[in-house]
């Protein structure tokens, strides 16, 4: 009797393990050094005030990647070999270099992260900005699936250190907990800074990378539509993990730098160094270290996923397993995506905050157009078979996506 | 005269009868391949009430930005879509199989060959374009100005597969019977080359490729997959025709994979097959994986030390095993002990009178069934083998390793 239920035990585990990664390591990387500027900004100019939004933010993020991992699962195809299948080239084309740039973006952004996380500790950016992109580059040429897979998840659990540094920030637990399930107050809505930080943190949350990202990998570590009920947990538990780290980045900086009225950083370092004196040496390298693990996560994961993207759904070779000379368009846009994100940084007075400005303006642009893709795949019978969405999840998957395109207008426009 | 027009040139051209009266725009072109190959046999006309099927002789002309139809032949029919190939519909955009080229790529357009035939004309399909130059010419079109578009094209060198190289990719099984899809071409390629092309296909894709080819053929191309792949195809098979594939498989690939599988499955498999070649996987099962034995194949050719040189050539006739792996004879003493090995190009200069046992030197370089990997691939790099027979405790004959398994070996352990 025991035995037996042992042996079931590890049956499950087995069956567990053999489909983790994908959606916890989607998620995490979704903390990359934008995210943590996100929170830890939102934490600093408004306090516990904007906790709320963690539980609907939840929510929308699960409903969103739980489609991207369900149609991987099922049709063991990636979200633009999907979209260049049923809605054409024109369309898979101007997708794909709107997703080029938003992501161009965001990788410098993970490459400034890198950068100003190692400034800390007094190491140049003009060695630490090379370092990264040429381990980036090995790391991801020379991996297998399987290995890449080890070494994210072991990055994923790095993210703990933004808890801790939570922990040590001696937040007011009970005022924390009470405004995370509360509603909101009235008055702070109608204030145009802090609707533009609702937008600001659902944006940095939801992101068009990380549906085709999840989704391949889905495939690639080839989820069948069996095992999808067992995947289908790796992405509910990785998208609550990484809200709750987020919530802690809120809370750290609630607690310290709001309340001591250091209302402005102006970056996640810069959140980092705020924190010193408030939560001590300990929160602070904390900060920086996780700051440093988030970006050369997040740095690994976005070149190598936009390549794919790219490739798959304009029809060129791809994959790592094919030499430079069969798949040229494949090792080039994954090289000069490494590349120009890490010079771009090396470039004195670069005007790095409008490029910023502009990858997050077709960021805003390319998550309803990539939203309503998904939902006209992920609502056809022929594609998805008994596995198409139910009314219920149906109701839910075009509220969430509508509240996700309001407020990504409501920024472009604000 | 015979010219050439693409099939994304016509779709959305209006179609007109011979009174000049617009019947709508043309929506796709359908060609019956159990009728005829390439010939198109129907036009779809999108009108404004519904789809009609034209049939295709009633077309005149494809000149001048429209389709023009015969007159008085006006003929509409209703036909039940999923025995027909719609080329728009079911081949621009996705994947299919370039036999030439040995791998998997997507459909960029579809060139079709015009000629006149009395007043009419006919459309055959020539060629799949798959190269960027097809993927130009859509995206350019009515974007860039004719001239310019028509110089751009003529710089990129056209990458088309004639249609009798490509092999179409159907996941439904009775489709792919009515559209007489046979996996023809790709069954001429290599086991390994076959292999590749299935790596790159979704697994529905995947197990109807399985599915069709006969089991030779699969049998070769299972034992080149990598191993997850493998289970992934042999788990979606029914055990029936996955016994008749793994039949067909060297015994040591076999066993690898009956290892993988779960017990149930493997089992099942087992069941299925001849009471003999069961009786020898069993025994393979039994051993590790890591050793000499989980390494080795039972299919050798062992002879007595008495048999005389003539008796080879018959023995090799009616050896069941690959041929390939035949470098030598083993010699074998009363009780089945291992003698000697004689190669055999030297039985083929050899007296034909001589009993083997004389053409022995010295015993032969072997390991025994518990030998781990590293002795035996340090076997093969001392003696520069190319098989090592692998004998029990009685040291008799149990299998050989082939120079294929070690290079496997090593390969992976990169």
């Amino acid at each position: 009797m025991r035995v037996a239920a042992f042996r079931s035990w590890r049956v499950r585990l087995a069956a567990l393990l053999a489909v983790v990664g994908p959606g916890i390591i989607t998620a995490n990387v979704d903390n990359d050094a934008g995210g943590i500027y996100t929170y830890s900004l939102a934490g600093a100019r408004f306090g516990y005030s904007l906790l709320w939004t963690m539980i609907p933010i939840t929510v929308a993020l699960i409903v969103v990647q739980e489609m991207s991992a369900r149609m991987g699962a099922v049709t063991g195809k990636g979200l633009s070999d999907l979209i260049r299948e049923r809605f054409g080239l024109r369309a898979t084309f101007l997708l794909m270099i709107a997703l080029v740039i938003t992501n161009f973006g965001n990788i410098v952004a993970e490459f400034a992260g890198a950068a100003s996380s190692l400034e800390l500790f007094h190491i140049s950016r003009y060695i630490v900005v090379p370092a990264v992109a040429v381990l980036v580059w090995v790391l991801v040429v020379r991996g297998t699936y399987d290995s890449m897979e080890k070494i994210f998840l072991a990055a994923s659990a790095f993210y703990v250190c933004y808890i801790i540094a939570g922990v040590l920030a001696h937040p007011n637990w009970r005022g924390a907990v009470i405004s995370t399930v509360e509603r909101p107050e009235e008055f702070s809505l109608s204030s145009h800074d802090y609707l533009y930080m609702v937008v600001g943190l659902v944006g940095t949350t939801i992101a068009p990378w990380m549906q085709f990202y999840l989704q391949a990998s889905i495939v690639e570590k080839g989820v069948t539509a069996k095992q999808y009920r067992t995947s289908r947990w790796d992405v509910i538990v990785g998208c609550i993990f990484t809200d709750v780290v987020a919530w802690f980045i809120i809370v750290a900086c609630a607690a310290t730098l709001y309340v001591h009225g250091r209302r402005n950083i102006a970056d996640a370092a810069d959140a980092a160094q705020a924190l010193r004196p408030l939560a001590g040496d300990w929160a602070y390298v904390l900060f920086a270290a996780g700051l440093f693990n988030a970006s050369l996560f997040a740095a690994s994961i976005l070149p190598i996923s936009t390549a794919y993207a790219v490739c798959e759904g304009m029809g060129f070779e791809s994959g790592l397993d094919k030499r430079f000379a069969d798949a040229p368009a494949f090792y080039w846009l994954y090289t000069i995506l490494t590349g120009a994100g890490a010079a771009i940084l090396l470039i004195p007075h670069f005007p790095l905050v409008r490029v910023m400005v502009l990858s997050q303006v077709v960021n805003g642009a390319v998550l309803p157009v990539v939203l309503i893709f998904m939902l006209q795949l992920i609502t056809d019978a022929e594609l998805m078979g008994e596995q198409v969405n139910s009314r219920g999840y149906n109701i839910i998957a075009w509220a969430t996506s509508a509240v996700m395109i309001v407020l990504t207008l409501a920024m472009l426009f604000t | 005269m015979l010219s050439n027009v693409a099939l994304t040139d016509l779709v959305g051209r209006r179609t007109r009868d011979v009174d000049g009266n617009v019947l709508g725009t043309l929506h796709d072109l359908v060609v019956i391949p159990q009728e005829h190959p390439t010939r198109v046999a129907f036009l779809v006309v999108r009108a404004r009430a519904a789809d009609l099927f034209i049939p295709a002789d009633s077309l005149t002309a494809v000149s001048g930005g429209m389709i023009r139809l015969r007159p008085g032949r006006l003929e509409t029919v209703t036909l039940p879509a999923d025995s027909l190939l719609l080329l728009q519909r079911d081949l621009l955009d996705q994947q299919i199989i370039d036999v030439q080229g040995r791998k998997v790529v997507r459909v960029n357009d579809v060139e079709l060959d015009v000629h006149p035939d009395g007043e009419g004309l006919l459309l055959d399909v020539r060629a799949v374009d798959v190269g960027s130059r097809g993927a130009l010419r859509r995206l350019g079109t009515g974007v860039i100005p004719r001239h310019t578009l028509r110089a751009l094209l003529a710089r990129i060198p056209s990458r088309t597969i004639p249609w009798h190289l490509v092999d179409l990719v159907e996941s439904d099984p009775s489709r792919r019977v009515k559209l007489k899809i046979s996996y023809k071409g790709l069954s001429t390629l290599h086991p390994a080359d076959i292999a590749a092309i299935v790596e790159d296909l979704p697994p529905a894709e995947r197990e109807a490729v399985f599915e069709t080819l006969d089991d030779e053929v699969a049998a070769g191309a299972l034992e080149e997959l990598d191993p997850r792949t493998q289970v992934a195809v042999v788990e979606s098979l029914d055990s029936d025709r996955a016994a008749d594939i793994v039949e067909e498989m060297g015994p040591d690939a076999a066993a690898d994979l009956l290892g993988d599988l779960p017990e149930a499955q493997s089992g099942a498999i087992l069941r299925e097959m001849e009471p003999e070649e069961r009786q020898q996987l069993r025994t393979l099962l039994e051993f590790g994986e890591h050793t000499a034995a989980g390494r080795m194949t039972t299919e050798c050719l062992a002879m007595p030390a008495s048999a005389p040189v003539r008796d080879v050539v018959a023995a090799i006739q009616g050896f069941e095993g690959e041929l390939q792996t035949l470098a030598a004879v083993y010699v074998t003493g009363p009780e089945g002990e291992l003698v000697g090995a004689v190669p055999i190009a030297r039985t083929m200069i050899a007296d034909p009178d001589t009993p083997l046992g004389r053409l022995v030197a010295a015993p032969p370089v072997n390991c025994h069934l518990d030998a781990p990997e590293d002795e035996v691939i340090a076997l093969f790099d001392k003696y520069n083998l190319l098989a090592l027979p692998v004998v029990d405790e009685q040291g008799r004959l149990a299998g050989i390793i082939t120079a294929d398994d070690v290079i496997n070996l090593l390969r992976r352990e990169d």
